[in-house]
């Protein structure tokens, strides 16, 4: 209460300095505007990037998903390719015996970019043969009332059916149209429609409209596709038991690399130490990004840094000429009755007003960044990066700037305290 | 009667390159209560040297100073500033209002710095020491849309808003012309009324020929002590 009694004329007073000084006080804020909104700006679009990652990595299968794909054989082995086998069932077997780390697993066999009909409609898209663990492993499902998705009954007796993508439904039937039930024609096969993939839209921090134009460049690659049981499109279209890959999905995240181990021990010893194939995870994805994350903070933290810095050197600077100009006040105040630490608190709280305004002005500007960087980032990235600016964020940059406008406070506050008041009033 | 100040031997001394200045050399002097003095010297006298001290802005290098019935020769600093805000008020020459306050603040100003200080309480207060100068309907002006004579009669406010036991007045009349000149001598001699020592300091000797006591100071000595 004492304090508050003595802050509030300071603060007053502060402001009206301020005011009576646009032009300098603005100067002299320079550095902190440009220091709270660049570390403001740079702390919610990185942010905004890590996140929306995560999200894409998820899309991807997250960090749970191990992917087998197939390989050439390096050079060394070349010649035995021959012996080769490729990625088959027998592989998923093995698998399920020897790595229990692994919960799913999920064949994929690519049949290709194909034409989808029905009468008076067409398509093309790529169809996959998968089997029933492909939902589980990436991370999709089938909404209620959109049908079911391929059993492993299918699968046993390579039936005929198809899923599709959501985004593929509307391309070959009208609105009013269920498609469950309905006859596709694929290379001249009838399939039947049994169930249509659940629709992705947006992200967490933006959530798209399936309807909006924009939803439809991010997200139409989740959303396409066609799949088929895997022994259909192996015995139906391939013509072989190669499979283009498997996603695996393990029970836990944190026995990622043994699982990765272990896979690549069952298939090496399968594949009689032919590397025909490659083991990938998400975790790689997420650790470069991780790296990108640090660089991205650093140098945006280090030019936020210097910014700061600076405004607190551009503050005790306008600080240090503005008593040079009042000597005579701090005279007058202090044959008033003013103590030393009236005087200190004076100037102290004058630093703090102009960091403070300072700082609300750089909250500003970083709106305006986050917009831009917003606008740049949906343009480049596939999933369309959305930094939202948090009040946290913006509070802590906040605090930042008061804390360096105290900083910088101190010292010529301190040399106000300090002036003789016969020595002050004589000062011309 | 027992004086308002009674100082004794006082000497204030300073070092200037490798020279010892003696700016007071031995003072003995009492002030009652309600008195108006004027201090006469030319410049190095030591005039401004005891205004200082005894307005609790200087300390003296020896002496005592008794005020009120309290030694208070040497004093801590924030313990002469209390003194400063509660006891003593200050005109000067060239007045010395603070630009960017209007009238009302700049009167106001010594209550800031109490104990307790209540803004609003303060503001009338000013405006009641501002209608004791004549210059009630001036409270929202900046100084410098003052005249001379206006802007004194605002820093005579300034220095008895806080009810203070001595004024002390430099050269208080040195940049104004005749007729405001007599103006704020009567109103500082009016001040005693209110028992109020009101002590003028000078080189002007018809200046501090209006008060009712003269002490000539030279060489940092009172050389004459004449009341009339």
């Amino acid at each position: 209460m004492k304090l508050y009694t003595r802050l509030r004329p300071a603060v007053v007073n502060g402001l009206r300095e301020l005011q009576a000084n646009k032009v300098r006080s603005l100067l002299s804020m320079s550095g902190i505007i440009l220091g709270v909104a660049s570390l403001v700006a740079m702390v919610t679009v990185v942010q905004g990037m890590v996140g929306n990652f995560r999200q894409f990595v998820d899309a991807l299968g997250g960090i749970e998903k191990i992917t087998v794909t197939r390989e050439q054989l390096p050079k060394e082995q070349e010649h035995l390719a021959e012996l080769s086998e490729g990625i088959t069932l027998r592989d998923v077997e093995r698998l399920r015996r020897t790595v229990p780390l692994v919960e799913n697993i999920s064949p994929e066999a690519r049949v290709g970019y194909e034409r989808l009909v029905v009468e008076g409609r067409e398509t093309s898209t790529y169809v996959t043969g998968v089997s029933a663990d492909y939902l589980p492993v990436a991370k999709r499902w089938v909404d209620p009332g959109f049908g079911r998705f391929i059993s492993d009954l299918d699968g046993l007796n390579m039936n005929d059916v198809i899923v599709l993508g959501s985004a593929v439904v509307p391309e070959l039937f009208s609105p009013n149209q269920d498609p469950i039930g309905q006859v596709v024609k694929l290379r001249g096969r009838r399939f039947t429609v049994i169930g249509v993939l659940n629709n992705i839209e947006g992200t967490g921090m933006q959530i798209r409209s399936a309807n909006s134009r924009s939803s439809g460049n991010s997200w139409r690659w989740r959303n396409s596709g066609a799949f088929i049981p895997v022994l259909t499109a192996q015995v139906k279209f391939l013509g072989n038991d190669r499979l283009s890959g498997l996603g695996l999905r393990i029970r836990n995240p944190l026995q990622l690399q043994d699982a990765v181990e272990q896979t690549e021990r069952t298939l090496l010893t399968a594949h009689k130490g032919l590397r025909d194939f490659a083991i990938s995870t998400n975790e790689q994805v997420l650790e470069d990004f991780r790296k990108t994350e640090v660089a991205f903070k650093l140098s945006l933290g280090g030019v936020a840094g210097i910014s700061l810095f600076v405004g607190g050197i551009g503050i005790m600077n306008v600080m240090l000429a503005s008593i040079n100009e009042r000597i005579r006040e701090i005279g007058v105040r202090k044959a008033v009755g003013a103590r030393g630490s009236d005087l200190f608190l004076q100037f102290l709280a004058e630093a703090a007003v102009i960091s403070v305004v300072g700082g609300i002005i750089g909250l500003v500007v970083s709106m305006g960044i986050v917009a831009l960087m917003n606008y740049i980032l949906m343009q480049a990235l596939p999933t369309g990066a959305v930094a939202t600016l948090d009040w946290a964020i913006m509070a802590q940059g906040l605090g930042f700037s008061v804390v360096v406008g105290l900083v910088a406070g101190v010292y010529p506050a301190l040399r106000a305290a300090s002036l003789d008041p016969i020595e002050a009033l004589r000062h011309e | 009667m027992t004086p308002l100040i009674a100082i004794r031997g006082l000497r204030k001394t300073y070092l200037m390159g490798d020279e010892n200045i003696h700016a007071l050399a031995g003072v003995d002097l009492d002030f009652q209560a309600g008195e108006f003095v004027a201090i006469l010297g030319p410049s190095g006298s030591g005039k401004s040297t005891l205004m200082h001290i005894l307005g609790f802005m200087d300390t003296p290098s020896e002496g005592s100073i008794v005020f009120d019935g309290r030694e208070v020769a040497v004093l801590a600093p924030d313990l002469r500033a209390w003194y400063r805000s509660n006891r003593v008020g200050f005109v000067f020459q060239s007045f010395n209002l603070l630009p960017r306050l209007t009238v009302e603040e700049n009167v106001a100003l010594p209550l800031l710095y109490r104990e307790g200080s209540v803004p609003a309480a303060n503001l009338i207060a000013a405006r009641a020491a501002l209608e004791r100068v004549g210059m009630s309907h001036r409270l929202d002006h900046l100084p410098s849309q003052l005249s001379g004579g206006e802007r004194q009669r605002v820093a005579i406010a300034r220095a008895i808003v806080g009810s203070p036991s001595i004024i002390f007045a430099d050269e208080p009349t040195g940049n104004l012309d005749v007729k405001n000149i007599d103006r704020i001598l009567d109103l500082l001699g009016s001040l005693i009324k209110e028992g109020i020592t009101v002590v003028l300091v000078t080189h002007d000797l018809s200046v501090a020929e209006k008060a009712h006591r003269v002490i000539s100071m030279r060489a940092g000595l009172v050389h004459e002590d004449r009341s009339r």
